[in-house]
């Protein structure tokens, strides 16, 4: 019974996760198959599995549509911006709430945490108002300051972090290592998976983000990808799916590149975090 | 270690060089702002300002696509006609996505001047005091508008709305389909022939469905068509109350009921416009006879289908009629009295004959002044296709949406009803009893 079982197991597994795997892969072939077909093919039933010949051209129609390199731009200096100013405030606080006692340190924590269950189209109407006042809304910082302090990153930075065995930190204090040292030279680089994770989770948020540039930015020359490809779609009347979906291909690539070439530390993460 | 502190550097150099981008495109967008035009300009007529400056103004607008970018271009063509005025257009999303950007910015005091608004929502707006009241500046202009286009302009008597981009729905036939059953091409006129088509046109194979005479969805704009074809209307006089638990409410749900169950009509599965796109879908590859939807569609199915397509009147039940929809443009009420002088000229010249002649030729939404049907220009594109001219003859028939405040959230309510009744969840009179209830509530405050 023994290995017939185990043998049988590992059959049913496959499939589930063969399943599993389609669910996820369908939506993403539908797109790169929808994006290089004609309008009276997307709109043909049955539908067609392939399509009857190559139409590039509905990238260079979506890529046409408005100034998508200044939108590309405007994204990577969104994504990667909030990024960095998330590590650099991110990466201290966790540092602190793991590793001090001071005074306060559970109200603040449990502040952060606070923030992490409140998603922004609650509080998007009094920070709107706020950045207002200040000048920058329509501008990048109206994207990129709201989000400097991410609490889902201290949460996990902070878990990390007590992870790392008392000796490591002693011994490095015995080296009069000081505390900025031991934080950006010893706790970061053990902590690596978990960063990249994080970075990741938030680059794809922020790259993917449509309310809130939505809504902080009026001009094109502030803009970023999402809000360009919501423009290929009409209102009323006839969407074009094909170049539509030809967008969404521009706007995945640079996700699915990153998402290829962290995979491994991803998967460290979680098993880092499972010990 | 050396390394670390290397690459941290080399992240804070980065931050610094991310920052000093925000700053660059700020200012940018800032010189983007000067005027260009900043000598030359004469100081005559209602919008010249003081000094020689042009008035800049702001124009959102909510049509992606196409549309959107025939928009941009008349707004260029704005500018380039004249001197006081440059107009910065900025698209902001959906038509409700619009709404709330607009209500944001208006409490935070950046709102735009002049924007599009959805014809249902102007009342809301407009009871918000968040629109500028049009008569002082129209001199009597809003008599070249089409009468029929007027009716979401009003609150409570006042000019608050200018008709834009506008649109009715129609009845879309499978000519070729109409023909091959021996059937009138020009499709059917009332709600009875409409049934007779359908089941003449919905063909069984074996246990299947192959063809389906009619489909429709279940959708809000629909049904206000049909109640108003009963002979009813949506909301009772003093906008206080639904008055569509009434003979005329029932009418269309037990209408679309029984073809259902006949099995001559199709209900197409889909949240919201996602039916639509199935039945309009369904319509291209010939498994659905006539369809229902706007008359923004006319051009994507005309270019799509492999037939003949033909549009007409919806069918009358004691009468024509249909609502209308798209929207119009608003100026707003907390800009200053030079930039709403500056707005107005720019909606008058956005909504003129000259523009939208062609406006209407290209996106397929309806011209919106009397002159423009009259004009030859117009005149030989409805001949060369006459289906263009079928939603500008069906507005002789056509009602306002209903326009109070709560209507938004009201019509959800009542599309769910419908629906429950549609999908026998629960009976007619259940369902508009109930949506009568919510009714009551929503409209109270």
């Amino acid at each position: 019974m023994g290995l017939v079982g185990r043998r049988a197991w590992k059959t049913i597994e496959s499939i589930l996760l063969f399943g599993v795997g389609l669910v996820f892969v369908f939506p993403f072939l539908w797109m790169f198959i929808t994006a290089f077909k004609t309008m009276p093919e997307v709109y043909q039933f049955p539908p067609s599995w392939w399509p009857e010949s190559w139409q590039f051209n509905n990238f260079r129609i979506a890529w046409s549509s408005g100034p998508f390199l200044t939108y590309v731009w405007n994204s990577l200096v969104v994504a990667l911006g909030t990024l960095i100013l998330q590590f650099l405030i991110g990466v201290p606080a966790a540092y602190s709430f793991a590793r001090y006692r001071f005074k306060g340190r559970n109200m603040l924590f449990g502040l952060s945490l606070i923030a992490l269950m409140i998603p922004s189209q609650v509080i998007f109407l009094p920070v709107y108002v706020q950045l207002s006042h200040w000048g920058l809304v329509d501008t990048l910082w109206a994207l990129i300051l709201p989000f400097g302090a991410s609490a889902f990153g201290i949460f996990l930075l902070r878990q990390a972090f007590m992870q790392v065995p008392d000796e490591v930190i002693e011994a490095a204090r015995l080296d009069n290592a000081s505390e900025w040292k031991i934080m950006w030279t010893i706790m970061v680089p053990l902590a690596k998976p978990v960063l990249v994770t994080f970075g990741l989770f938030s680059f794809i948020y922020h790259w993917n983000d449509y309310f809130w540039p939505l809504i902080m930015t009026n001009s094109d020359t502030v803009r970023t990808l999402p809000i360009g490809i919501s423009m290929l779609k009409a209102a009323e009347g006839g969407k074009q799916w094909n170049v539509i979906m030809a967008g969404n291909m521009i706007l995945v690539f640079p996700i699915l590149v990153v998402f290829f070439f962290a995979q491994r530390h991803i998967i460290n993460a979680f098993v880092y975090q499972s010990k | 270690m050396k390394k670390v502190k290397a690459s941290l550097l080399a992240c804070a150099f980065g931050l610094t060089a991310v920052l000093a981008g925000c700053g660059g495109s700020q200012q940018a967008s800032g010189n983007n702002q000067s005027p260009a035009n900043t000598s030359g300009s004469t100081p005559t007529g209602a919008s010249a300002p003081a000094s020689n400056k042009p008035v800049e103004i702001d124009f959102w607008y909510a049509l992606g696509g196409r549309n959107g970018e025939i928009i941009q271009e008349m707004v260029k063509n704005f500018n380039e006609s004249q001197k006081d005025v440059v107009v910065k257009a900025s698209y902001q999303g959906s038509y409700y996505e619009n709404h709330s950007k607009v209500l944001a910015a208006v409490s935070a005091g950046n709102q735009p001047d002049v924007t599009m608004v959805e014809v249902g929502s102007i009342g809301a707006f407009a009871d918000a005091k968040v629109l500028e009241e049009l008569e002082p500046y129209t001199n009597g202009a809003e008599k070249k508008y089409i009468p029929g286009l007027l009716g979401n302009s009003y609150w409570k008597d006042k000019l608050y709305a200018i008709p834009f981009n506008r649109s009715t729905p129609l009845l879309y036939l499978n000519r070729d389909m109409l023909k091959a059953a021996g059937l009138d091409p020009e499709g059917p006129k009332t709600w009875e022939e409409l049934r007779q088509y359908a089941k003449t046109l919905t063909k069984k194979e074996g246990d299947k469905t192959a063809t389906y005479g009619f489909s429709t969805a279940i959708d809000i704009w629909f049904y206000e068509a049909l109640v108003f074809q009963s002979g009813g209307s949506i909301l009772t006089e003093d906008n206080k109350a639904l008055a569509i638990n009434s003979e005329a409410g029932k009418a269309p749900i037990e209408f679309w009921t029984s073809m259902l169950k006949e099995g001559i009509m199709k209900a197409p599965p889909g949240e919201k416009y996602n039916a639509w796109d199935v039945a309009k879908q369904d319509f291209l590859n010939g498994q659905v006879g006539m369809i229902f939807t706007s008359t923004g569609d006319l051009r994507g199915l005309k270019e799509n289908a492999k037939f003949d397509v033909g549009a007409a009147f919806m069918p009358a039940n004691k009468s024509y009629g249909a609502p209308t929809g798209g929207a119009n443009l608003v100026i707003l009420a907390k800009s200053s009295d030079e930039k709403k002088k500056a707005a107005w000229e720019f909606v008058n010249w956005m909504t003129d004959t000259a523009q939208t002649v062609p406006f209407s030729l290209e996106s397929g939404y309806m011209p919106v002044t009397t002159e423009a049907v009259e004009s030859a220009e117009m005149k030989a594109a409805y001949e060369k296709e006459p289906n263009f001219q079928v939603a500008v003859k069906q507005l002789e028939y056509a009602s306002p949406r209903p326009m109070v405040p709560g209507y938004k959230e009201l019509q959800e309510v009542i599309m769910t009803e419908i629906q429950r009744a549609v999908l026998g969840q629960a009976t007619v009179d259940e369902a508009l009893q109930k949506a009568d209830e919510k009714g009551q509530k929503l409209l109270k405050k």
